[in-house]
C-alpha cells in the first residue's frame, strides 16, 4: 500500500481487515466497541461502523439515515501524516493531534467532535482503530 | 531495553519507607535506591499518576550508578506510598497544588538528610522545577525539568475520574500518544502498564496542579536560575509542554536557565526509551557535576549520544494471516 492510493476503497477495504484481524480488539473488553464514528479527510466523509470490535461496513457519504457517536475531522495532509509508518510529531496519534488543535489553536492537526463521553468510554479500542491505518497503510510495518 | 536477566539475578535496586512531614501530616513514603552512599544525591519524581518504577532502568545504570547515588520515590497516595492512617482521606478528592508538591520534595530531601541534591522530575515533576527554583532555591544543586514548562493547560479533564468510564485504561492511554511511536513497544507499553496501577482520583487530582494551579507565564522573572542552574529538557514528541515551550521557558527565566531538546523521544522519556534517555541524562548530568567541557548542544539526537534506533514501528503488529 503507498500513500498515493490513501484512502481508495482497496485502502479502506484493506484497513478494515487489519482491524478485524487485530488482537488487541480482542481483548480487554475491546471486542464491546460498538460505536459508529465517522472520519473526515478534507471533504471527504466515511462511515466507520463498528459491532464488538470489528468493522462491520465502511460507508462512503452517510446521510441522515446513518447513526454515529463521534468522528474525527482534519485535512487530507495531515491525515497523510497520521499514516505514515513514523509519523511527524503532534500528528502521530489523535489525543495528541487534537490537543495541538483545540487546546493550542493550531492549524494542521486531526481534531475529535461529537459525543467526548462515548470517546472516553472507548478510547483505547477506538484509539487502536485509528492507529491501526498507519499499520494498514504501511503492509503491518516492514 | 538491551538488558537481558538470567534465572536468579538480583537487581542491585533497595526500597524502604521514610517518614516525611507534610502540612503538617506525617506521611509513609517509599523510596528505592542504587548508587554509593556517598554517591551524588539524585532525587527523581515520577510523572502525574505514576509511581517510581518509571525510573528502573535509571536506578540499574551501571555507569550512572558508580558516580550518583539515585534516589526515586513514590508521591504519597502513589505506589507504595499509602495514604496518611490519620486522616478520613476518603472523604475528599485527592488535589495536588504547587505548595504541598514542593513541600513534600522538599521534605523527603530533608528527611533522607540529602546533602546538595540534583533535583530531576518529569512533567508534573518537570514543571515543579520552576516553584523549587523560586521558592526553594538553595535546597539543591542543580533542577533538571524534563518536559518542563511555564504553563500546561487542558489536561485537567473529567473523564480521567468518572464512574462511567473505565479510569483503569483511559488514564493511561490518554497518554499513549505522548510518547514518541519510534519508542521500543514493549518500554511504551510497560508506560501504559504503569499508569494503570493508578489508584482512584489520583491522575486526575495530579493533574490539578499541572494544568490549572501551575502557570509561571507572568512570573518567570521571579525564578532562580543564578543560584540553582535548571535544565529544561523537553522530548521532540511531547505535545504538552513541546521543545519550543522549554525554549521559551529558559529565555523567560533568562541567566542559568539551559533548554535542550531531546530528539525522537516524548514525554516520558526515562520510562519510554530508557536506552536512549539514560546516554542523554548523562551528558546532561556531566554538565551539572563540571565534568564536560563543551557546552550543551540545543538538540541532542540519538546519533550524537551513540543510540542507534530500533526501526521505525508506530504500531507495526502484521495482520493475522
Amino acid at each position: 500500500m503507498t500513500e498515493t492510493s490513501f484512502a481508495t476503497h482497496e485502502w479502506w477495504e484493506s484497513f478494515k481487515e487489519t482491524v478485524n484481524d487485530d488482537d488487541e480488539m480482542k481483548v480487554r473488553g475491546h471486542d464491546k466497541f460498538n460505536e459508529n464514528f465517522y472520519i473526515d479527510i478534507g471533504d471527504e466523509r466515511v462511515l466507520i461502523r463498528m459491532d464488538g470490535g470489528q468493522i462491520s461496513d465502511i460507508t462512503p457519504n452517510p446521510t441522515m439515515n446513518h447513526q454515529w457517536s463521534f468522528g474525527v475531522e482534519g485535512d487530507r495532509e495531515a491525515w497523510e501524516e497520521f499514516v505514515q509508518e513514523t509519523p511527524p510529531a503532534f500528528n502521530h496519534e489523535i489525543i495528541a493531534s487534537h490537543y495541538r488543535s483545540a487546546v493550542r489553536n493550531e492549524d494542521g492537526h486531526l481534531q475529535l467532535t461529537g459525543d467526548n463521553k462515548r470517546i472516553f468510554q472507548n478510547l483505547r479500542a477506538f484509539q487502536r482503530t485509528l492507529d491501526l491505518m498507519r499499520v494498514a497503510h504501511n503492509n503491518g510495518g516492514t | 531495553m538491551t538488558e537481558t536477566h538470567q534465572h536468579g539475578d538480583v537487581e542491585p535496586i533497595t526500597g524502604k519507607y521514610v517518614h516525611v512531614e507534610i502540612e503538617g501530616v506525617n506521611h509513609r513514603v517509599y523510596v528505592e535506591e542504587n548508587g554509593p552512599e556517598d554517591g551524588i544525591p539524585l532525587l527523581c519524581q515520577h510523572t502525574a499518576g505514576n509511581n517510581c518504577q518509571e525510573w528502573r532502568h535509571l536506578l540499574t545504570d551501571e555507569n550512572l550508578t558508580e558516580d550518583f547515588r539515585i534516589i526515586a520515590h513514590d508521591l504519597p497516595f502513589h505506589g507504595k506510598s499509602v495514604p496518611p492512617t490519620t486522616q478520613q482521606w476518603w472523604t475528599e478528592d485527592y488535589t495536588m497544588t504547587a505548595k504541598r508538591f514542593t513541600e513534600t520534595l522538599v521534605g523527603i530531601a530533608d528527611a533522607m538528610d540529602l546533602e546538595d541534591p540534583i533535583y530531576m522530575g518529569s512533567s508534573m515533576g518537570g514543571n515543579i522545577c520552576l516553584e523549587l527554583a523560586d521558592w526553594y532555591p538553595d535546597r539543591f544543586r542543580a533542577l533538571i525539568g524534563l518536559e518542563c514548562g511555564a504553563h500546561s493547560p487542558g489536561f485537567y479533564i473529567d473523564w480521567l475520574d468518572h464512574p462511567q468510564v473505565n479510569t483503569t485504561e483511559v488514564n493511561a492511554y490518554a497518554c499513549w500518544g505522548l510518547m514518541a511511536p519510534q519508542s521500543p513497544e514493549q518500554a511504551r507499553r510497560e508506560t501504559m502498564y504503569l499508569y494503570e496501577q493508578g489508584a482512584t482520583g489520583v491522575f486526575k487530582g495530579d493533574l490539578y496542579y499541572y494544568s490549572v494551579d501551575h502557570d509561571y507565564r507572568d512570573k518567570l522573572d521571579q525564578v532562580n536560575a543564578q543560584e540553582c542552574p535548571l535544565y529544561i529538557v523537553n522530548g521532540e514528541y511531547d505535545y504538552l509542554t513541546t521543545p519550543e515551550d522549554g525554549r521559551q521557558t529558559a529565555e523567560g527565566i533568562g541567566e542559568g536557565a539551559t533548554a535542550i531538546e531531546m530528539a525522537e523521544i516524548g514525554h516520558f522519556p526515562m520510562s519510554e526509551h530508557p536506552d536512549l534517555f539514560n546516554a542523554y541524562i548523562t551528558e546532561i548530568l556531566a554538565d551539572v557535576t563540571g565534568d564536560r567541557d563543551e557546552d550543551l548542544p540545543d538538540v541532542m539526537t540519538p546519533d550524537d549520544v551513540g543510540i542507534e534506533l530500533h526501526p521505525p514501528a508506530p504500531a507495526r503488529e502484521k495482520p493475522a494471516d
